[in-house]
């Protein structure tokens, strides 16, 4: 029976040693090409962009389809602005989530802190931004108190004094096929680091001595209810972060954590996990078609 | 669990202290002795649970859906049956008013009443009432998840809307008397989803805190909840915070330290501590309906 993971216990999985699987050489340098090989046949005049949303969509039976448009709303829009908040709060320019969401909301919106226009603002950034500027006031509290809510889970969700190095804090990578424009898949996550990387017991012996100094570890935060499509979303960030080799470390673990449950999965990334990312992309290109929906879960209380 | 600090408590105007500031003292009293947890107790807790419902899953076939169970699970002996997973159309005052009663506390718990304070001053009161409704329903339009509440106050004739802004200015008006300031280094975040899966995720007991204070520290109870409900009767919502005081307790190994609870209606306000004995109780009672549902074939 799986234990809540509390702030200590997540820290310490995200930083603890990886274990190098001496074989991943070999399946590193042949997934580019595997992925080449499938079939991209869903919209085949638009890039295909293969994201943790679309493999749940395409595995989880009683999943999010993926016709539904997208609308700024306070749910939508707290990721983007709890990751800045919790930005500065790491960085020590904020000393409260609240503190931070404002500032957060302050650079998206080009208005100070006081919510004040005009004068010295700047334009607001981006579609966010200028959702929110069109925003009465107690609209865009309601949008904050959303973020706050967000950001603090994840702020005491860790325990950010374990870090040696500064995390990088919710920055999405890309990985574009280079055969074709129709294929790109996304890697997500909401905190990431390096850590030492050590040879896994019992493992043959590399005589290469190709084994890195650091992989990278990534911690994913997952809403919605357990699925078991959620190890082969974790999957799909390795897989990105191992095909952006030797731009990045190599991946060493990804860690998919629910604040709402406290529960945590952890992908260690070996040969399997990789191939299981791979299987991921292909459902995913199959659609979600190619998987029999079930029913929409019930409510009964 | 006991009740704090002589019982439940109704505003007065003629309270000394002022009623947010009372509430606010009891929450905290003793807050440098915080319990300490046994690492076992969710364990326990939810091995009970997880017992229950596996019965209930053999009952359902390993096909079913997930089954989502809510705080009304705790409301009656035996649940309805299970009802589609969407919203049910709201289609009465009351129903637009806790939504909107709830919109107005989560903005008043994060950044105090200095928006919808002005509307509760004397002068033109029909005016203001209204400013306040269009407030209210700004705020509830960020969540497409309450398009149909904000569509059924649109609907609403003047006669309807008036009686929805009176309604809706006597609870925001307890509110703002009954709702600590709390500072922000406590942590204080409003509607705190909270979902424990059983049996692998084919049961999920489903709540959320209407707000939470603290940060939780490993086999500590540090953390204060407190609900608001614009309707109901007392026990019944007494034992739905019990109900997420539970799952909390799952959450995080961890029951919430103290409990609160304010019903904005008619102003009134309890506060009390959170005890194994409660937790055991509620739940044997989620234990007891999940077996009355898998007896039925639910």
């Amino acid at each position: 029976m799986p234990e809540p993971f509390t702030p200590p216990r997540l820290s310490d999985a995200l930083t603890a040693p990886a274990l190098w699987d001496p074989t991943l050489p070999e399946i590193l340098a042949s997934l580019a090409s595997r992925l080449d090989a499938l079939p991209v046949s869903r919209q085949p005049r638009r890039p295909f962009r293969i994201i943790d949303h679309t493999v749940r969509a395409a595995l989880d039976p009683h999943g999010p389809g993926t016709d539904t448009p997208f609308v700024w709303s306070a749910i939508t829009a707290r990721r983007a602005l709890g990751l800045s908040a919790v930005r500065h709060l790491v960085d020590g320019r904020a000393r409260t989530p609240v503190e931070a969401v404002q500032m957060a909301v302050a650079e998206v919106t080009g208005r100070g802190l006081s919510g004040a226009g005009g004068a010295g603002g700047r334009p607001p950034e981006g579609p966010m931004g200028r959702w929110l500027v069109r925003l009465t006031d107690t609209a865009r509290t309601a949008v904050t108190a959303e973020t706050v809510t967000w950001a603090t889970r994840l702020w005491v969700g860790l325990d950010w004094s374990v870090f040696t190095t500064p995390p990088t804090i919710g920055r999405d990578r890309w990985w574009d096929s280079p055969r074709t424009a129709l294929l790109a898949l996304r890697s997500r996550a909401e905190v990431r680091t390096v850590v030492p990387c050590a040879a896994a017991p019992g493992a043959p012996p590399d005589p290469g001595a190709r084994s890195p100094e650091v992989a990278s570890t990534h911690l994913v935060v997952l809403s919605g209810p357990r699925r078991p499509s959620a190890r082969a979303e974790l999957c799909l960030v390795a897989l990105v972060e191992a095909l952006l080799v030797p731009a990045t470390a190599p991946p060493g673990r990804v860690i998919g954590w629910w604040p709402d449950s406290g529960h945590a999965i952890r992908v260690e990334v070996d040969r399997a996990a990789l191939e299981e990312g791979v299987r991921a992309v292909a459902a995913a290109l199959a659609g979600p078609g190619g998987a029999t929906k079930a029913p929409r879960p019930a409510a009964a209380a | 669990m006991r009740t704090g600090g002589g019982g439940a408590s109704t505003v007065s105007r003629d309270d000394r202290r002022a009623p947010r500031d009372e509430l606010l003292a009891r929450l905290r009293a003793g807050s440098g002795n915080r319990p300490r947890v046994s690492p076992s107790l969710a364990g326990g807790l939810r091995a009970w649970l997880e017992d229950a419902a596996a019965e209930l899953v053999i009952a359902r076939g390993e096909g079913a859906p997930p089954l989502f169970l809510g705080p009304r699970l705790v409301e009656a002996a035996l649940p309805r049956p299970p009802e589609p997973r969407h919203r049910p159309v709201p289609t009465s005052i009351d129903t637009a008013l806790s939504c909107l009663v709830h919109v107005v506390f989560r903005h008043v718990a994060s950044i105090g009443p200095s928006l919808v304070a002005p509307s509760l001053d004397p002068g033109d009161v029909g005016r203001r009432r209204g400013a306040l409704l269009d407030h209210a329903l700004a705020a509830l339009s960020v969540d497409p998840a309450r398009g149909d509440v904000v569509a059924l106050v649109h609907s609403f004739d003047d006669g309807q809307r008036r009686e929805l802004a009176e309604a809706l200015h006597t609870h925001v008006e307890h509110l703002c008397r009954l709702t600590p300031q709390f500072v922000p280094s406590w942590l204080p975040r409003t509607d705190d989803r909270v979902s424990i899966p059983l049996a692998g995720g084919r049961i999920m007991l489903t709540g959320v805190f209407d707000l939470l204070v603290g940060a939780p520290v490993p086999d500590t109870a540090t953390v204060c909840a407190l609900g608001v409900s614009a309707g109901g009767r007392w026990q019944e919502l007494r034992a739905g915070l019990h109900y997420l005081a539970l799952l909390e307790t799952l959450r995080t190994g961890c029951p919430p330290f103290r409990l609160a609870l304010i019903h904005s209606g008619v102003g009134r306000y309890d506060v009390e501590d959170v005890r194994s004995s409660h937790l055991v109780a509620m739940t044997e009672h989620v234990a007891t309906v999940l077996g009355a549902m898998a007896g039925r074939g639910a």
